[in-house]
């Protein structure tokens, strides 16, 4: 209570010496902050044709053709099929199929070539072809799975099922690559209108202490990281490889 | 310089509130700033010389009730300003990062990516090794994505672009030119500081070259990096470390690595330089008071323009003996180049570096010449700076250069192609490189 009280006398203090350095700096350094004006329209290209293919439904294929996984890469490799016949090189992978059930996590980012360069058998993902002679030999993962249970292919995986079967399976038995979560996919953060419960205009330390409410484990970690001390370790500084000490707050001087 | 004796002005970019000197309570968890980190309104905003604490205007409730997840706009509030305005430190992150052009970087520009998609952080670790600073949580590397083989087609472009993996760092072909999107300040002198009848001038990029509180600067944009080997560690100089008065140049931070050790590959680097004061008798780098502490502060340099105050303020609270005389030293920081990563056409051509393939002979020196592939048109793939030079950016002289990341000064007795490469002897053709 004793240095709240300390800080508080402080805040007068902090917030006159802002006022006095801005009125004399304020043509020294402009603040970064609002010459940049942003675009509301902004977008990322190639995120944002990924995120327009994920979103469609593309027809069902019912029926597929009974194939070996053994004949079907090797009729792929006699086809010449691989990395060049790629069409896109990066998907999205959600789907209003998953999200009308749940939506708990955002859309993978999934890099298609470089995950066909490194297996070099597309049969091993494309493990079906379509019945239908005038498809396509490869057709995308929720074409063949989309709800799970329906009535006319009740053997075959959902589309959620069939994305985690694939992705974490292979991850697992290549030992390469995400397997948990979070390795792969954004969490969505929930709502916090709700859940945050603070007094009108609260002070700064207020605002902490109802966010470790609920994060105390944040809190924690926070305490220990370098973004709170400012020193660390230094395990990538020559003949200081072992040193915690070092860091901004501590040690470390430069030319700016 | 450092933050120390400065804390009230250089906190506004610490996660806490109200580190305003070596009194600041790191064990008091109320202290942290979630909302800097995780704000999602972009209204949070620290005031600059409030010593982390907020704007008094920014509704904390509000911004408090719209937490999520950590963005290139929070990230940013901090890491695209460094050094007092945007670009000043990072050649490779400013503000435009925010909307970035595709070609400017297209992980952000393209995908849109978020810093810390890359930055995977765990318990508030964040990895990535900083040139600038030692602390480091995590090694981060552009392979831990897109594995040792990068190039992913089966061409014989790919075949050698995935060898030169093992030599060289991915940003030396793929961010051919730094502060591509913004000029980066390259030379901050503050011996000149103190002049307040100076005018500023504006260069060519529209920036000032002086400050009467900071001293003279120089900006470059689009400049090409300097090249040296790295291993992944860095060399540094620290408060108290003794060093060469007599050097020319102090490397406060430089790469290490060699052209012998196999972990080493080739990075770009800009070189920040500048001139600031050592201490002429004990010979360590000084550390001076800038920012007043309040209105009666009586040594801060940025109130009474007084070097001789300001050090013997800024070494007592550095906790060194000063010696009473100081005197300019020029230092030097390599800064690594690792994002602002352009589309992979505008990577550097083979006929950039090797001019071995820049005449009638390509890669017919080594390969029978195939009617499958176009020579000619492999050796000149990728960017000749044409393009950024439309885009009017300032390469016009790098158009059609060659030799682009100095091969002799890598230790090279020349292109590779020619005279052989590191550890292994040219296969066909040529005698090695050590032959009388």
């Amino acid at each position: 209570m004793k240095k709240r009280i300390w800080f508080l006398g402080l805040v007068p203090v902090l917030a006159l010496l802002c006022l006095v350095v801005s009125a004399g700096r304020a043509a020294a350094a402009a603040p970064s902050g609002d010459e940049l004006a942003l675009d509301p329209a902004w977008k990322a290209p190639d995120q944002e044709a990924a995120r327009e293919r994920a979103r469609e439904v593309v027809p069902f294929v019912d029926a597929v053709v009974d194939e070996c996984q053994l004949c079907r890469q090797q009729r792929l490799r006699d086809m010449g099929l691989g990395v060049k016949d790629i069409v896109h090189s990066y998907f999205l992978l959600d789907s209003p199929v998953i999200k009308q059930r749940e939506d708990h996590y955002g859309p993978v980012r999934f890099m298609h070539t470089k995950h066909a360069a490194q297996i070099q058998d597309c049969a091993v993902c494309h493990h079906a072809r379509p019945a239908d002679k005038a498809a396509k030999e490869t057709v995308r993962c929720s074409a063949c799975h989309q709800e799970s249970f329906r009535a006319d292919t009740p053997d075959r995986l959902g589309l959620k099922a069939a994305y985690h079967q694939q992705c974490i399976a292979c991850h697992r038995d290549e030992a390469k690559g995400p397997m948990d979560c979070a390795g792969c996919h954004p969490k969505n953060v929930p709502d916090h209108k709700e859940l945050v419960k603070l007094p009108a205009n609260p002070q700064p330390w207020d605002v902490t202490a109802e966010c470790l409410r609920c994060h105390p484990g944040a809190g924690e970690d926070m305490l220990a990281s370098s973004h709170w001390l400012w020193r660390g370790h230094s395990a990538y500084t020559l003949d200081h490889q072992k040193k915690v000490i070092h860091g901004k707050g501590t040690t470390a001087i430069n030319n700016f | 310089m450092s933050p120390i004796s400065n804390e009230a002005r250089c906190t506004s970019c610490h996660a806490g509130y109200g580190w305003k000197d070596n009194t600041f309570d790191f064990t008091d968890a109320t202290r942290i700033d979630c909302l800097v980190c995780h704000d999602t309104t972009g209204t949070y905003k620290k005031a600059p010389p409030g010593a982390g604490m907020p704007d008094p205007k920014v509704d904390l409730v509000k911004v408090a009730q719209n937490v999520g997840h950590s963005s290139r706009k929070t990230c940013g509030e901090c890491h695209f300003n460094g050094g007092g305005a945007e670009a000043v430190k990072h050649s490779d992150m400013s503000r435009q990062l925010l909307q970035p052009e595709r070609a400017c970087d297209v992980h952000m520009g393209g995908y849109d990516m978020q810093c810390a998609e890359c930055h995977t952080t765990r318990n508030h670790r964040i990895p990535g090794r900083s040139s600038s600073v030692p602390v480091v949580e995590g090694a981060l590397d552009c392979q831990d994505c897109h594995g040792a083989k990068p190039h992913y087609g089966n061409d014989i472009l790919d075949h050698h672009l995935n060898r030169h993996c093992e030599n060289i760092g991915c940003n030396t072909c793929h961010s051919p030119v730094y502060a591509k999107c913004k000029p980066t300040k390259v030379w901050w002198d503050w011996s000149k500081a103190g002049d307040k009848n100076r005018k500023p001038q504006k260069d060519k990029y529209g920036m000032g070259d002086y400050d009467p509180m900071k001293g003279e600067f120089v900006w470059a944009e689009s400049a090409k990096p300097v090249y040296r080997w790295h291993g992944g560690f860095f060399k540094r100089v620290f408060i108290g470390d003794r060093i060469d008065l007599e050097a020319g140049v102090t490397n406060i931070a430089e790469p290490v690595g060699s052209f012998v050790d196999p972990n080493s590959k080739i990075e770009p680097f800009k070189i920040m330089k500048g001139v600031q004061p050592a201490d002429a008798k004990y010979g360590y780098l000084l550390v001076p008071h800038l920012f007043p502490r309040d209105k009666e502060d009586k040594t801060a340099y940025w109130k009474h323009y007084d070097w001789q105050k300001a050090i013997t303020d800024g070494m007592q609270a550095a906790g060194l003996p000063y010696s009473g005389d100081y005197r300019w030293v020029e230092t030097w920081m390599y800064w690594g180049v690792d994002h602002e990563v352009m589309p992979a056409g505008m990577a550097l051509s083979c006929v950039q570096c090797h001019e071995s393939l820049s005449g009638e002979r390509t890669c017919d020196r080594c390969h029978q010449d195939s009617r499958e592939v176009n020579f000619k048109q492999v050796a000149h793939k990728g960017t000749d700076f044409s393009w950024m030079v439309q885009q009017g950016r300032d390469v016009s002289h790098l158009v059609g250069t060659t030799d682009y990341i100095d091969f002799k000064a890598l230790g090279y007795k020349g292109d590779p192609i020619v005279y052989g490469g590191r550890f292994k002897k040219l296969p066909m053709g040529y005698k090695p490189a050590s032959a009388p």
